[in-house]
Order: structure tokens, then C-alpha cells, then sequence
């Protein structure tokens, strides 16, 4: 062959390099010269034989891509791009997530300074932190979409039973990317959430070394310590990425042997012509899917960084102690169901006989519940074989995917303190203000707005506040009137509060105010603040209340630094 | 085609605007947030204070309002922390004496991990066995170390208080001795029972001399000189005279540790209500100079 020197000779320098910049060009679509991508781009009839075919066959990326779609599956109805928004998500959060590896270390010592490293002191730190969390959040919406889609659109069934599969193992590893990356900011709502799933391990019916062994595999030591954060660490930037990748790839490859279904009133019952399309409903992957491709890219990258940089912060609490768990830990809310689940009661049937009264929620849960649904969704497609993918013969599968979800969101409801979960009457009300953890509305109020004193919760400071033009105390004063109003009762007609109803406990006599039970009397409420240093005040919620049945002494102090910017942060 | 060529140039236009926009707020963004992670630490830091060590250094950390678990109040068996040798300037008066050679920071929350143990001070790190993890020291330095205001630092250090140079000018100076306020100031305004212990229970003291036989030390420690004289010196100079009556033994030093501060914080009357309260007879000093007269 001849040298580039050769050419040079013959052609003269120019032509050459065209030359070889073509060959270069051709070798590296494995198949396209420039004039086939211009033309391409151009909108250009191809040439015969197609090279736009050439890199499906020959190159590495495309061979996992159709090379051609049938027309009715490229609109925005039936795929909804979820498959594809799933599969940019996890780019998305592979390249955030190597930004965020580089300035962070899985050690107790150090990973929660790290993470206020990287707020602090690395340029574009929290906005690469926030795209990664909302990308998690956003990647396990788009996947759970997208199987959604798929039983709606009955795609599982035959032919694409084992795709379906592929797709509950990519669910359950976005489900544990996600929940393993939790852990890493090393914070308390990280520390709690996690401490309290992997507690299910331990609640395991057979004999007790196993719990205790799967427990101890997953914390690393009896408790979630340096070992477990590294076990976590390298679930979620090793493992499970690359699992994920490789399953990605297989469910890719299902995509290609079997097409993508149709619309499905677009075919006859029972049959797949997916991979029949005629010629001119054909829409080939270049330049039409790849340009479409990369319009959505586009506007997907704009909406997650504009989203980043102007609504969504990602939190950070105080840090991870083993001692301390804050009031109302939460599961993330694509796991709150469980949570829910949790506090239910499963009464044993046969308790007359044998057994318990009731079953432990934790082992019902875990144990059966959990692994019962999971195996029935993966072989699903392999149970549920009806011929006609069309909606009108689907009636009871497609109720029943509706009742699931309605279940799901009310089990997701169930899983918030708002349900079954109740600590003292006082301790709900200042929780609403100024939680020991998380967003408060109080620490919300700019430092200056505050003057030293006392702020009561009625309707005359909050009138005076608005006056004054203290507008964020006047909203946390009101929060707080309404959180008393939930949570009070009256004796003496106050304005806004329930009658008081009185009960008998053994500690004497209760009242209810019809909603929630051992409800405060009468309270007086306030906010004190206090200077403790220069720049820095004491926020006290005080609660008190007279009552001779019922009294009650409440105070909760947090600090408040000048400078600690909770207002925008 | 050509519409979605144009959306994704526009989008991505758009996405590098606003990349520039972030880049550009950034360096205001990213000291905002060092502040506020110095403030969030310290406001942790005032809630480990607050639940942990003002039971001993008192509330806003002047060894003044000190209580118990009830809400009593009690005397303080701490040092004042918020005060101008310790927070103040590069170096403490301590640091010097002990030949302390790393920064304030790292004396403060050396002194919190590792503790005092021979002058009452728990030792609260983790890493000897105490209830505070590192990042929890750094936050109680922290708030300690806020303390430094520009009002507390403003201008040069007081003068020193020139104390009388003998117990004979002291007296001539103050009322008679009132032994009920002594009381008050021996066991809660200066908490000197903390370590001095009850003066009518003997074994009582838990780090210095018991203070039950202070008016029986004529003579005993230093040569010419009365009760009266030796209390009136311990208290001003702890480290001119090293008792050997500490429970264990010997007292450390010098220096004792003893503070060497009261000097500054007590009145002249205070110093007679205690000696009252401690039965030690005033009026029967030899005259010897305690303080030496400020220099011309």
C-alpha cells in the first residue's frame, strides 16, 4: 500500500491529507467517509451500497442498536424514550460520579468533611453533587417508568420474556445503586436509613447465624462502622456499575434480535412483526434515531443542570453517630413503601392453634413479602401468557397494574412519620419547626431578622412580624400556630383549637382534640431567642401547659451561627 | 432533521450559558459555604458544650453559671474559658508555662481529648476512652475558640489589679469578713470546693490541699508567716508555694494548677469573706509582704 509519502508525491500535500483524513474518517465509523456523514447530516439520499449499514455491522457501539425502526415506534408514543432516558441516566451518573470519587475518601474520619469539601472548596463541587443525587433520583423514576410502559404496553410477552428479566435485575441494581450511594455522605440521614434496612437482614426466620452473618457480610462489623461504609463504597463505584453495564448490554442486544414492539393495536393477535418492516415505514438509526438521540441528550443535560443549578440542592444533616438516632428517620422515597409496610400488623390466623398472635412485621416483610413480589415480577412474562397484547383483552392485568401502583403510593405514604408514628404532642410540634434533622423553617429565618426576646405563637406577633416586615419569622410563626392547632386542644374556647376530650390512662386523664391522642391543653408557645456569642443565638421552642391533669415543660434549643446560611442552604 | 440539529445546538447553548453562569457565582458560592460549614460546626460544637461541659465551665463558659442536672445551681468546677489569656493572641499564659509548642487549636482540643486528668478534667476523646469522637473535639474547639470577640480583644490587656501588698492593708481596705458569702463564694462563685472539697469533711477535696486545716498552717508552710499570709498567697500566686497535701500525694507543679487568675476575678472583700469562711484568723498576720509593691 502506499505511504502517506507516496501520496503526497502523486497528489500533492493537500490532496493527500483530504485523502487521508477520509480514511481515518471511514476507519473510525467503521464504514462512513465525510461525504457520507455530511450527506447524512444534510438529509442526502445514502449511496448504494448503504454505508450508513456498515457501522451496525462492523463497529462496537452500533452493534448493540438497531439499524433500522419501525416508524410507529419512533414517536413519543408507545416508548416514551424511558428505555433510553434510563440508560442516559446511568451515563449521566457514571460521569458525575467519577467528579465526586476524585475528592472523596470512604473513611468515617473524613467522608463527611469531604462532602463539605466539595461543597466548599471545589469549583462547581455542589453543582457536580447535586447533578449526581438528582440524576439518582431522576434514573430511578425513569426506570420504574419504563417497566411501567412495558407491562401496559404488554412488550414483555413473547418473544421478550428474557428482556423483561433483564430489566427487573437493572430495576433491582438502579434500586441498590441509588440506596448504596445514600451511605456515602456519611451523614445521619445517610447512617439511620441504611443502618435501618440493613437491620432487615437480621430478622431472618431460619436459624440465627445467618442473619447475624448477612448482617454482619453487608455492616462489616456489629454496627456500621469504616468497614461498612467501604463495603457500600465499592457497591455502588464498582460492583453494581458493573453489573448494571453488563446487563445494559444484554437487554440492548434483546433489543436488537427482537425489534421493538409495536404499538399494540398495530398488529394482529399473537403475531410479532417487529422485525417485518416494510420498506417505507422504515426509519433508519442514522441519521434519524441518532440526531433524535441527540436532541433528547441536549435537552435532558439542560433540564438536569438547570434543574441543579436552580432548584434542587441535594442535603446534607449533621454527621453519622451511632448513638444518636434523630426522631423520624425516613427511607428515600422510592423505598418508603417498605417502611410502610413495616408497621403494619399481620394477625396469625391460626394463633388459636399454634404460633404467635401476630407475625413481626420486620419478617413478613423482608422475608416473604418482599422476595414473594420480586420472583413474581421477574417471571412474570413466563406466567402471565396471553396471546393479545392489546388493551381491550388485558382488562384484569392492566386493573390489577393500577391497583398496584394506588397500593404503592399509599404504602409510600404510610412509610412518612405522618402515619403511625408518634412521639410526645410537644416534641411533633417543635419537630415541625426545627427538626433535629433536615430543612427547619426556623433555622430558615435570616440571622439579622431575629432581634434577642421572646416571640409567643399567636396571631398578634404574627401580625406585628408582618408589620415590621419580618416576613420569614411571621411564616414560621404561623407553622408553628398550625402545628398547635394540629396538635392542642382547648378548655377555654381558645380560637382555632378543638374542644378537649378527656380520657382515662393509667397516668391519669388524657385528652384528645378528636385527631391525635395526649394532646397539649391550652399551651403557651413561644420562641426565645438568646445570644450565646457574638455571632452566634440560641433558637428555644417553649412549650408549656397549666393543666393539673397534663402539665407539661418544654424546652429545645438549637444554636444558630450568624454565618451558618440555612436560607440558602 | 435540521429542527432537531437546531433544538440540540440550542440546548446545548444553552446549557454552557448557564455552566458559565454557575462558574462565574462560584467563587462567592464556595465562601459562603466555607463559612457556613465553620458556623454549623460551631453551633455543634455550643450543643456538645452546652450538654457536656458548661456543667463545669459554666454557661457562656466564664465559670460562673454552672448547674446540675436538676437545674441547681452548683459551683463550677472548671476554669473560665471565655476570658482574654485563653482567647485572645496567639499564645495563652498556659501554653507558655507548659512549653507548648503547636498552635491554640491543637492546644485547646489536646487539652479536651487527653484531658487534665490531675486537675479534674475528663478525658473526653475517643481515642482514651472518653465519649467524644475527633470530629466532635474539633467542634467543641471550635465553639470555644469563637469566644474571641474584637470587644473582648479591643485595646490593651487591663491593668492588673494591685492587690495590698500585706493581709494587714488588705483588711484596712475591706469591711469584716462575712463567712455566710464566703461560703456562697467558696462553694459556688468561684467553685473552689471542686477541688479544695468541704471544709468539715476531711477527704473531701479531690485535686488540691483540703481546705479544713487552712487555719492551722502557721508557721507549717513558709517561714514567718500566719495562716492569713499563706492563704493570702496561694490564692494570688498558686505557684510560688507547691503544697505536699494533694490526695495523691505531692500537688503537681510548678505551675499548680491551681488557676493563677483570681486575682483578676475576685474582689478585695470576697478574699476576706472566704478567709472568714474558712475560719482563718485575719488579724493575726505577721505583716509579711505577699505582693510585691508595683514596681516604679
Amino acid at each position: 500500500m502506499a505511504t502517506l509519502f507516496d501520496e503526497i508525491r502523486e497528489l500533492g500535500v493537500k490532496q493527500a491529507l483530504i485523502a487521508k483524513a477520509d480514511d481515518v474518517v471511514e476507519r473510525v465509523t467503521a464504514g462512513m467517509n465525510i461525504n457520507d456523514i455530511r450527506g447524512m447530516l444534510r438529509g442526502d439520499e445514502p449511496r448504494r451500497p448503504n454505508p450508513r449499514l456498515r457501522p451496525h455491522a462492523d463497529s462496537f457501539w452500533l452493534h448493540i442498536r438497531p439499524s433500522f425502526y419501525h416508524a410507529e415506534v419512533t414517536h413519543i408514543y408507545p416508548t416514551f424514550r424511558l428505555g433510553w432516558l434510563s440508560t442516559f441516566m446511568f451515563i449521566w451518573e457514571t460521569i458525575t460520579g467519577i467528579f465526586l470519587m476524585i475528592f472523596y475518601t470512604p473513611s468515617p474520619d473524613v467522608a463527611f468533611e469531604n462532602m463539605w469539601e466539595i461543597m466548599s472548596n471545589v469549583p462547581l463541587g455542589q453543582l457536580m453533587r447535586d447533578m449526581h443525587r438528582l440524576g439518582a433520583e431522576v434514573m430511578v423514576l425513569a426506570v420504574a417508568l419504563h417497566m411501567l410502559r412495558t407491562y401496559i404496553t404488554g412488550s414483555y410477552k413473547k418473544p421478550r420474556q428474557f428482556t423483561w428479566l433483564t430489566g427487573m435485575l437493572l430495576l433491582v441494581f438502579t434500586l441498590v445503586l441509588s440506596f448504596s450511594g445514600y451511605l456515602l455522605p456519611w451523614d445521619q440521614l445517610a447512617y439511620w436509613a441504611v443502618t435501618v434496612a440493613v437491620s432487615a437482614a437480621e430478622s431472618h426466620p431460619g436459624p440465627a447465624f445467618i442473619g447475624k452473618n448477612v448482617n454482619l457480610l453487608l455492616r462489616g462489623a456489629p454496627v456500621i462502622g469504616a468497614g461498612g461504609l467501604l463495603r457500600f463504597y465499592l457497591l455502588h463505584v464498582l460492583l453494581l456499575p458493573l453489573l448494571t453495564g453488563i446487563f445494559i448490554f444484554v437487554h440492548y442486544y434483546k433489543v436488537v434480535i427482537h425489534g421493538h414492539s409495536l404499538p399494540p393495536g398495530r398488529e394482529a393477535i399473537g403475531e410479532d412483526t417487529a422485525k417485518r418492516v416494510p420498506k417505507d415505514e422504515r426509519v433508519y438509526f442514522l441519521p434519524d434515531i441518532m440526531t433524535s438521540e441527540m436532541m433528547w441528550t441536549a435537552l435532558t443535560t439542560l433540564g438536569l443542570v438547570g434543574g441543579s443549578v436552580f432548584f434542587y440542592h441535594a442535603v446534607i444533616e449533621s454527621h453519622a453517630d451511632s448513638l444518636v438516632t434523630p426522631l423520624h428517620v425516613v427511607a428515600p422515597w422510592y423505598l418508603s413503601w417498605s417502611q410502610g409496610w413495616l408497621k403494619w400488623i399481620f394477625p396469625n390466623p391460626l394463633s388459636a392453634f399454634a404460633g404467635p398472635l401476630e407475625f413481626d412485621s420486620k419478617v413478613v416483610v423482608a422475608f416473604g413479602i418482599i422476595p414473594l413480589l420480586a420472583v413474581a415480577f421477574f417471571i412474570w412474562p413466563y406466567i402471565e401468557v396471553g396471546r393479545s397484547r392489546r388493551y381491550a383483552d388485558r382488562r384484569a392485568g392492566l386493573s390489577l397494574s393500577m391497583f398496584f401502583i394506588t397500593f404503592m403510593l399509599m404504602s409510600n405514604w404510610m412509610g412518612s412519620p405522618e402515619f403511625l408514628v408518634q412521639a410526645t404532642s410537644e416534641l411533633e410540634v417543635s419537630q415541625r419547626l426545627m427538626p433535629q434533622e433536615g430543612h427547619s423553617i426556623l433555622l430558615e429565618v435570616p440571622y439579622d431578622e431575629w432581634d434577642v426576646g421572646t416571640y409567643i405563637a399567636d396571631e398578634a406577633t404574627v401580625q406585628a412580624m408582618v408589620n415590621a416586615g419580618n416576613l420569614h419569622i411571621a411564616e414560621a410563626l404561623e407553622v408553628y400556630i398550625k402545628a398547635l392547632e394540629d396538635w392542642s386542644c382547648t378548655k377555654t374556647g381558645h380560637h382555632g383549637m378543638a374542644d378537649c376530650v378527656g380520657y382515662d390512662t393509667e397516668n391519669g386523664e388524657r385528652y384528645t382534640n378528636g385527631v391525635k391522642d395526649e394532646v397539649l391543653v391550652d399551651p403557651y408557645a413561644a420562641i426565645v431567642i438568646k445570644q450565646d456569642q457574638s455571632n452566634v443565638r440560641t433558637i428555644t421552642i417553649e412549650i408549656k401547659v397549666d393543666d393539673e391533669e397534663d402539665p407539661r415543660d418544654f424546652y429545645y434549643t438549637r444554636y444558630r451561627h450568624e454565618e451558618a446560611a440555612y436560607e440558602i442552604y | 432533521m435540521q429542527v432537531k440539529i437546531v433544538i440540540t445546538t440550542i440546548a446545548f447553548m444553552l446549557t454552557m450559558i448557564i455552566f458559565g453562569y454557575a462558574s462565574i457565582r462560584e467563587p462567592a458560592r464556595m465562601e459562603t459555604f466555607t463559612n457556613a460549614y465553620e458556623g454549623r460546626r460551631i453551633e455543634w460544637g455550643g450543643d456538645i458544650f452546652h450538654g457536656n461541659c458548661a456543667t463545669c465551665h459554666g454557661e457562656h463558659g466564664k465559670a460562673e453559671l454552672c448547674y446540675d442536672a436538676e437545674g441547681e445551681q452548683i459551683g463550677c468546677a472548671g476554669l473560665a474559658l471565655n476570658n482574654r489569656e485563653l482567647l485572645c493572641g496567639e499564645r495563652t499564659p498556659r501554653m507558655e508555662a507548659m512549653g507548648w509548642l503547636g498552635t491554640k487549636e491543637a492546644f485547646i482540643g489536646g487539652t479536651i481529648t487527653a484531658g487534665r486528668p490531675w486537675a479534674n478534667m475528663p478525658t473526653w476523646g475517643s481515642d482514651f476512652g472518653g465519649s467524644l469522637q475527633p470530629y466532635e473535639v474539633g467542634y467543641v474547639t471550635a465553639y470555644v475558640l469563637n469566644w474571641e470577640d474584637e470587644e473582648l480583644c479591643a485595646g490593651p490587656p487591663p491593668e492588673p489589679v494591685i492587690w495590698p501588698s500585706t493581709v494587714p492593708d488588705l483588711i484596712a481596705e475591706t469591711a469584716a469578713g462575712d463567712a455566710v458569702n464566703g461560703e456562697q463564694l467558696y462553694n459556688v462563685a468561684y467553685g473552689c470546693a471542686a477541688c479544695h472539697g468541704d471544709p468539715v469533711v476531711d477527704g473531701s477535696n479531690a485535686v488540691g490541699p483540703w481546705a479544713g486545716n487552712f487555719q492551722n498552717l502557721d508557721e507549717v508552710r513558709v517561714a514567718g508567716y500566719t495562716a492569713a499570709d499563706y492563704m493570702y498567697e496561694s490564692i494570688l500566686e498558686p505557684s510560688d508555694y507547691i503544697s505536699p497535701d494533694c490526695p495523691a500525694g505531692p500537688c503537681a507543679g510548678p505551675p499548680s494548677s491551681m488557676p493563677a487568675n483570681f486575682g483578676l476575678r475576685m474582689s478585695f472583700q470576697d478574699m476576706v469573706d472566704i478567709m472568714a469562711f474558712l475560719n482563718v484568723d485575719v488579724s493575726s498576720s505577721s505583716g509579711a509582704e505577699i505582693v510585691p509593691p508595683p514596681a516604679e
